[in-house]
């Protein structure tokens, strides 16, 4: 693989929150790389330090122990005011929103402008293109009273632009928007992504949002990163238990499901492998049933793959040669503790 | 009723409320506008956290507001006699209004600031703003429908101390009340008063509200 430069880069990171007794230590020596105009995704379940995570970039909250680099430069390392500097260069934008709610669209989007001190004509002009940018130019004068969730939020992505950040840090931001809306504000970012070539950063606790736009992803876990790697790598065969359960049931909680079922295993069929109808002639081949206990398919960055759940028959012979069967046709396997 | 006697006198008393409450009501705000605002940024959830500091002018603060104001009013009439030269009249009465209303108004435009959106407040931290431009541009403007109708409250409730004043010579409508309706048991002047006064709340609480009302984007 080619050797990427790194526009964020966190060593070491250490976040702990003073308690009344003791002290709660929410992130746990982080080291991570997040590479020039990727989209790079963190998931975790609620309260696996994300949105900490997210913030110690810009340092909304100050890592207690490690540094924090921004395109080579040192945040954690800078006083308030050089940082206030540095932040012009890093857009947030939030799951409720958060826009200014007296103010219009258009001077939401004016306001990053007008603290950094731009010409008031000069981000009138350019608060103009970038709410055309985000498909709100007929809605400038409202307010964001007057807007559904997903303008708002599309307002708040036009304001987080406005300063020209090489980095965009989305906190959950599609958490508290429809299915519907949420696709289009993702597609958005994309495109934010490939047209201005911006590095984004996107929190989530749902793995289809990570599996629309992301590349590479982090799995956070009580304050640890447990596994990094391609979207692709880690949605084929996660390698934790938390990505096993991320994976599966996109971080639903296990006991929702069946419980322990004997002899279960994930198979993940990837796009091509569709065209056989592989598991009837391994059925057919072998005499013997399995049960479909899941399934359902995902469009990752790389193509489309199918996952299903499946409990092969008790006869460990039988089940050895199936699974050997699905594996000469590049079908993945593995078994799985929990259904 | 009324002979022509008593009606100036009314109409010079209804000045004389008037002008009690609107300049204390705007020395109040001289004071308790920055005083509030020093109290949100000094919190330590604030933009500015300085606890120490917040404590003390906390402390200060309760202090003033839990004195009765018609013991205060009696207790700072040395101060009084120092600063306006005499310890009788609107003007004496309007320093007494002045402390009782400074502290008054602290906590109300604290408390509307603090209604504020934390969100709001973390993403212009997020743009880069500095603590006094999220005071300027993000706190203030963004609390401005509550910070009017915290105003209409606390006219009406200083409109109401001046008429205590009025047992103190302080004169106006409170005065003529007490002296005409109480002292000499004149009930007839005693209800004019207070339905005098009545209006005067209801206009001002009423003029805050749609000022308010009408300034907020949120509706």
């Amino acid at each position: 693989m080619e050797e990427k430069e790194a526009m964020i880069q966190l060593r070491g990171v250490c976040k702990r929150f003073p308690q009344k007794k003791d002290t709660i230590e929410v992130l746990h020596n982080i080291d991570l790389d997040i590479y020039k105009g990727e989209i790079f995704g963190i998931i975790g379940l609620s309260g696996a330090g994300k949105s900490t995570l997210v913030r110690c970039i810009n340092l909304l909250e100050r890592p207690t122990a490690g540094q924090v680099f921004l395109d080579g430069m040192e945040l954690t390392s800078l006083g308030e005011k050089e940082l206030r500097v540095q932040r012009h260069s890093m857009g947030m934008i939030f799951q409720q929103f958060h826009p200014l709610m007296q103010k219009t669209a258009l001077e939401n989007v004016m306001f990053p402008m007008k603290i950094s001190g731009v010409p008031k004509e000069k981000a009138q002009e350019r608060a103009k293109e970038l709410l055309e940018l985000v498909g709100l130019s007929e809605r400038m004068l409202s307010y964001p009273a007057q807007l559904s969730g997903g303008q708002k939020q599309r307002v708040a992505i036009a304001r987080a632009l406005a300063t020209e950040p090489k980095v965009l840090l989305c906190d959950e931001a599609t958490s508290a928007l429809d299915p519907n809306t949420t696709a289009g504000v993702l597609s958005l970012l994309k495109d934010i992504n490939e047209r201005l070539g911006i590095t984004i950063v996107v929190i989530t606790h749902e793995m289809s949002v990570i599996q629309k736009i992301c590349s590479r992803v982090a799995i956070l876990d009580g304050g640890d990163i447990a596994e990094i790697g391609s979207v692709e790598e880690i949605f084929r065969s996660p390698k934790t238990q938390i990505g096993r359960e991320l994976v599966f049931h996109d971080g639903e909680k296990k006991e929702a499901y069946v419980g322990h079922v004997p002899y279960c295993y994930r198979t993940v069929f990837k796009g091509d492998s569709a065209n056989e109808p592989i598991l009837g002639n391994m059925m057919i081949e072998y005499g013997a049933p399995v049960n479909i206990l899941s399934g359902n398919t995902r469009n990752i960055k790389g193509g489309v793959f199918g996952q299903m759940i499946l409990q092969f028959p008790e006869d460990a012979e039988v089940r050895g040669k199936m699974i050997q069967y699905l594996r000469d046709r590049k079908v993945e396997v593995e078994e799985v503790e929990y259904v | 009723m009324f002979e022509q006697g008593m009606l100036l006198l009314v109409g010079e008393a209804f000045l004389e409320t008037l002008f009690m409450t609107l300049v204390s009501t705007f020395f109040a705000y001289v004071i308790g506008l920055p005083l509030g605002m020093l109290l949100v940024v000094s919190d330590k959830d604030g933009i500015y956290p300085i606890v120490s500091l917040n404590k003390i002018f906390g402390v200060i603060i309760n202090f003033i507001r839990s004195v009765p104001f018609l013991i205060l009013l009696v207790a700072i009439t040395p101060i009084t006699k120092i600063v306006v030269g005499t310890v009788i009249g609107p003007k004496a009465a309007s320093l007494a209004l002045l402390v009782a209303a400074g502290p008054f108004v602290a906590r109300l435009v604290e408390s509307s600031l603090k209604e504020v959106d934390k969100g709001v407040v973390e993403a212009a931290q997020s743009m880069g703003a500095s603590p006094f431009q999220i005071m300027t541009k993000v706190l203030l403007p963004e609390a401005t429908p509550s910070l009017l109708l915290g105003f209409a409250i606390a006219v009406t409730t200083i409109l109401g101390y001046s008429a205590m004043a009025g047992i103190c010579g302080a004169g106006g409508l409170g005065a003529i009340a007490i002296n005409y309706g109480y002292y000499r048991g004149d009930k007839e002047i005693m209800y004019v008063m207070v339905v005098l006064l009545v209006l005067i709340v209801q206009v001002f609480q009423e003029l805050g509200t749609r000022i308010s009302r009408h300034s907020d984007k949120r509706l």
